[in-house]
């Protein structure tokens, strides 16, 4: 295979063209690596194996949250249930590991994985945009589980040390950790190594060649709705283990930090391109902006303002507007 | 190009192009083009699909800038930066789809953008505008209310409403002798439509000069005092016409006839006994009449017809986009009914399409990810993609089809128009495919790859695959195929047959088009 110049017309020899090549994930590292040194420059104790414990553990949370809204995102839709299902599955999960012992677990994530899928049934049976769809089933994920229960309930005595699964320790690593991690490994293969994981992104990059090419598009925007039901599921898992109870507002936060989690990786809004690895290093960059920002004093009436700064550098960065003329 | 005034030997003419060009990547979409615009006329531009006429006609409202060569307006050398700007020096287009609001009113479309020029004490003056919204409704002799919304005004009102805003618009800016440019405007018009659109356009040539395109060749001789003939991004004669000759101009368009071998005839095949695909009395209410149709193993039909005959919707049927209403569809020998395109391509059909870049490629992905799309299930085992199948079976296409790229990891969109063509073609040859509609193969993309692309079409009808292609010229269609389908107004005219020894020219196939 010869090349001649005019038949390829690769990336621009100038710095803002080839910064324009540069897949986002680089950016984001880059931008992680910034503020770990910063943070330890600032407050040596930043990095201390006890903080690292708990920068470990809201990462993971936000990681088993994060990568089932990844594929949500990479399709072009967004689902904002995810908070409401989590707050669900947590009071859920509470009631029924006296009874169900180890198999409230899966029960819990079957129970996320329906919820996804009636999510991807609204988007593409009925039609209706993913934003208003999930903002409505969002809001019954949470009426439901104040109809459960309106007020925290804490997990039977006798079942505590059920919840080793999740606040345990193997080889030295807290479990949650390790969970999320699996839960990544999982998705992360299914992303890359099979038909429907590659589907997604396709459907996301170019939805119109894809119905060309014989992609069921529906079924694809279920399987990436469905998982993120299944990773909400088992975020909600995650937190009403290490805190012992489940309360309906418990997931509350993480809609929006679940969606800042999967920007801040650098995976574009208009679908099509980022995936888990990014995710992985938003939702540990988030969680260090958000730790780092507390241990090294900065006024927490200010952290907030920072961490938007943050999310619109990258979106800035990661946003590809060539795809689209008009920003809504 | 400077701003800076120079003389004009023509102080006549108020737009003079010399030797425009413009390159699109490797494509050279007019090369060297002398064009030229007096007061008081109108211009026919007539010309084959991507003949180049959009092109000049682009870079005349400022959609796109030149490479190279003069513009002059009015004799000052002139460079638009975008349509704004050439609305200033009065220069217009309606577009063949026409971009009004359908629900605001006549008044709403006509002053949309403008109505700064009406406020009085702050608010809009409505009063002032409907009299003057009336005033300009009757220049075109269209008694509408102006209240009226754009939805319930027919098509040729609609056009004739987005003429009069043009108009208004120039003047508005001052201009004395306005160009407006008339993209395909009688293709939505019934007989009577069309009469009323020519007279209203002598009345304003009065004041004026106007641009026609148009395909249909008797109605731009009899309607225009000037007709100009590109082919293939050349400027290639005009005629005042008066004395223009409608089939002379048909030559002019489609060229000289065939040259030599350039679509490769030598290598034509007879196509084998046994039928791919059979369509019997299939029909689709509004697009086309019940037709039959057959496809042989090996054989190369050309669809040939304009836009709307209903070629476009006959080939959606048949790769599951659309449904037919009625008749049967048989692939070897089989009956089949399509659902949804994959349907189709598990019945083996596949379809490189007209918009290769928005549906025949991810863009963003890289040419593996594209060629192996169709496939991806074969590519492994248990389930899961084995990354070094999917490098081998890619690598062996990007070879096979002589993509060129310095790597399979090279994003589609990085790669010129020929090779993106390649990989589309190289994607559902990898599939498998026995049938495979190729729309518009060529268009857009450069003469060696031209070259390329019909040798691979030879190359696959000598392996036995079935191929219905449309292509951009009539030449191409009558150079490649087997037979040539003629449609027209939702029915099959005409089949010819195009075996290698004896060719139709297209001077025997284009009356039964128009």
């Amino acid at each position: 295979m010869t090349v001649q110049a005019e038949e390829f017309e690769g990336a621009k020899r100038t710095l803002a063209g080839r910064l324009k090549e540069t897949p986002s994930i680089y950016f984001s590292i880059a931008v992680l690596v910034f503020f770990v040194l910063l943070f330890y420059w600032h407050e040596p104790a930043f990095l201390e194996s006890y903080n690292l414990g708990i920068i470990g553990l809201s990462a993971a949370i936000l990681l088993t949250v994060g990568i089932g809204q990844c594929w949500t995102i990479v399709t072009g839709g967004i689902d904002l249930s995810v908070g409401g299902l989590i707050s669900l599955v947590s009071v859920i999960f509470v009631l029924t590991v006296g009874t169900l012992g180890l198999w409230a677990y899966p029960f819990c994530l079957l129970i996320g994985a329906c919820c996804g899928y009636i999510n991807g049934l609204l988007l593409t049976r009925i039609k209706i945009p993913s934003f208003i769809a999930t903002l409505g089933t969002g809001g019954i994920f949470v009426s439901v589980a104040y109809l459960i229960t309106p007020k925290a309930v804490s997990v039977p005595g006798g079942s505590i040390k059920l919840l080793n699964v999740v606040n345990g320790s193997t080889f030295g690593q807290k479990n949650a950790i390790l969970l999320s991690l699996l839960f990544f490994l999982v998705f992360f293969v299914i992303q890359y190594f099979t038909p429907i994981g590659r589907n997604i992104f396709y459907v996301g990059s170019n939805i119109k060649m894809s119905w060309l090419s014989g992609v069921n598009i529906v079924s694809t925007k279920n399987v990436a709705f469905t998982f993120s039901g299944i990773g909400a599921a088992a975020a909600g898992l995650i937190l009403a283990s290490r805190q012992f109870s489940g309360y309906p507002t418990i997931g509350a936060p993480y809609i929006l930090s679940s969606i800042a989690t999967v920007v801040l990786g650098g995976t574009a809004m208009t679908g099509g391109a980022g995936g888990m690895l990014n995710t992985l290093i938003g939702a540990v960059l988030m969680s260090v902006l958000q730790n780092g920002m507390t241990v090294t004093g900065v006024d927490v009436y200010l952290q907030q303002s920072l961490l938007g700064t943050m999310i619109i550098l990258c979106v800035w960065v990661s946003f590809d507007r060539n795809k689209v003329e008009i920003v809504k | 190009m400077s701003n800076a005034p120079s003389a004009n030997p023509n102080r006549t003419s108020v737009v003079l192009m010399r030797r425009m060009t413009k390159r699109f990547r490797a494509v050279t979409a007019l090369d060297r083009v002398d064009f030229e615009i007096n007061p008081h006329e109108i211009v026919g531009l007539v010309g084959e699909n991507g003949a180049g006429k959009s092109t000049l006609m682009k870079i005349l409202v400022g959609l796109y800038h030149p490479d190279a060569g003069e513009f002059l307006i009015n004799g000052k050398a002139i460079s638009f930066k975008d349509s704004n700007d050439a609305m200033r020096h009065g220069i217009g287009m309606v577009f063949q789809d026409g971009c009004m609001i359908h629900n605001l009113s006549i008044l709403d479309n006509v002053f949309l953008g403008h109505e700064e020029h009406f406020i009085k004490y702050g608010l809009m003056d409505k009063k002032r505008m409907r009299d003057e919204c009336v005033k300009i409704l009757a220049k075109v002799k269209v008694e509408l209310d102006p209240d009226t919304l754009i939805r319930n005004v027919t098509s040729a009102e609609k056009q004739m409403v987005e003429i009069a805003r043009l108009l208004w618009l120039l003047r508005f800016y001052g201009a004395e002798n306005p160009v407006m440019i008339l993209d395909e405007p009688t293709t939505v018009l019934q007989e009577q439509e069309v009469k009323t659109l020519f007279d209203t356009l002598r009345e304003l040539k009065k004041s004026s000069s106007i641009i026609l395109i148009s395909h249909r060749l008797e109605e731009v001789i009899a309607n225009s005092d000037r007709v100009v003939i590109f082919k293939d991004g050349k400027y290639i004669a005009q005629m005042p016409s008066a004395n223009a000759d409608i089939h002379q101009i048909e030559e002019l368009m489609v060229g000289r006839g065939m040259l030599g071998n350039h679509y490769i005839e030598d290598k034509q095949r007879e196509p084998a006994q046994r039928f791919r695909l059979e369509l019997e009395n299939v029909y689709k209410r509004g697009s086309f009449q019940p037709l039959s149709l057959s496809l042989r193993e090996g054989e190369i039909i050309s669809l040939v017809g304009l836009i709307g005959s209903g070629k476009e919707e006959l080939c959606r049927c048949i790769l599951g986009l659309a449904h037919f209403d009625g008749g049967r569809v048989l692939v070897e020998g089989k009956e089949r009914n399509f659902r949804t395109p994959s349907d189709a391509i598990a019945c083996g059909i596949g379809h490189v399409p007209i918009d290769r870049r928005n549906e025949g490629l991810a863009l963003d992905y890289s040419v593996v990810s594209n060629i192996n799309m169709l496939i991806l299930r074969q590519l492994g085992r248990y389930g899961l993609i084995a990354p070094w199948r999917e490098r081998e079976n890619a690598g062996h296409w990007v070879d096979e089809i002589r993509v060129k790229t310095p790597s399979v990891y090279v994003k589609c969109g990085n790669l010129s128009g020929g090779n993106q063509q390649k990989v589309v073609i190289a994607k559902w040859l990898s599939s498998g495919v026995k049938i495979l509609i190729l729309d518009h193969p060529t268009r857009g993309i450069d003469i060696g790859a031209k070259e390329e692309i019909y040798k691979r079409i030879r190359l696959l009808s000598e392996a036995g695959m079935s191929l219905i292609i449309m292509c951009d010229t009539l030449e191409e269609d009558i150079g490649l195929g087997n037979r040539l389908v003629i449609m027209k107004d939702g029915s099959v005219t005409r089949e010819v047959e195009c075996s290698k020894e004896a060719k139709p020219t297209p001077r025997d196939i284009i009356e039964a088009i128009v």
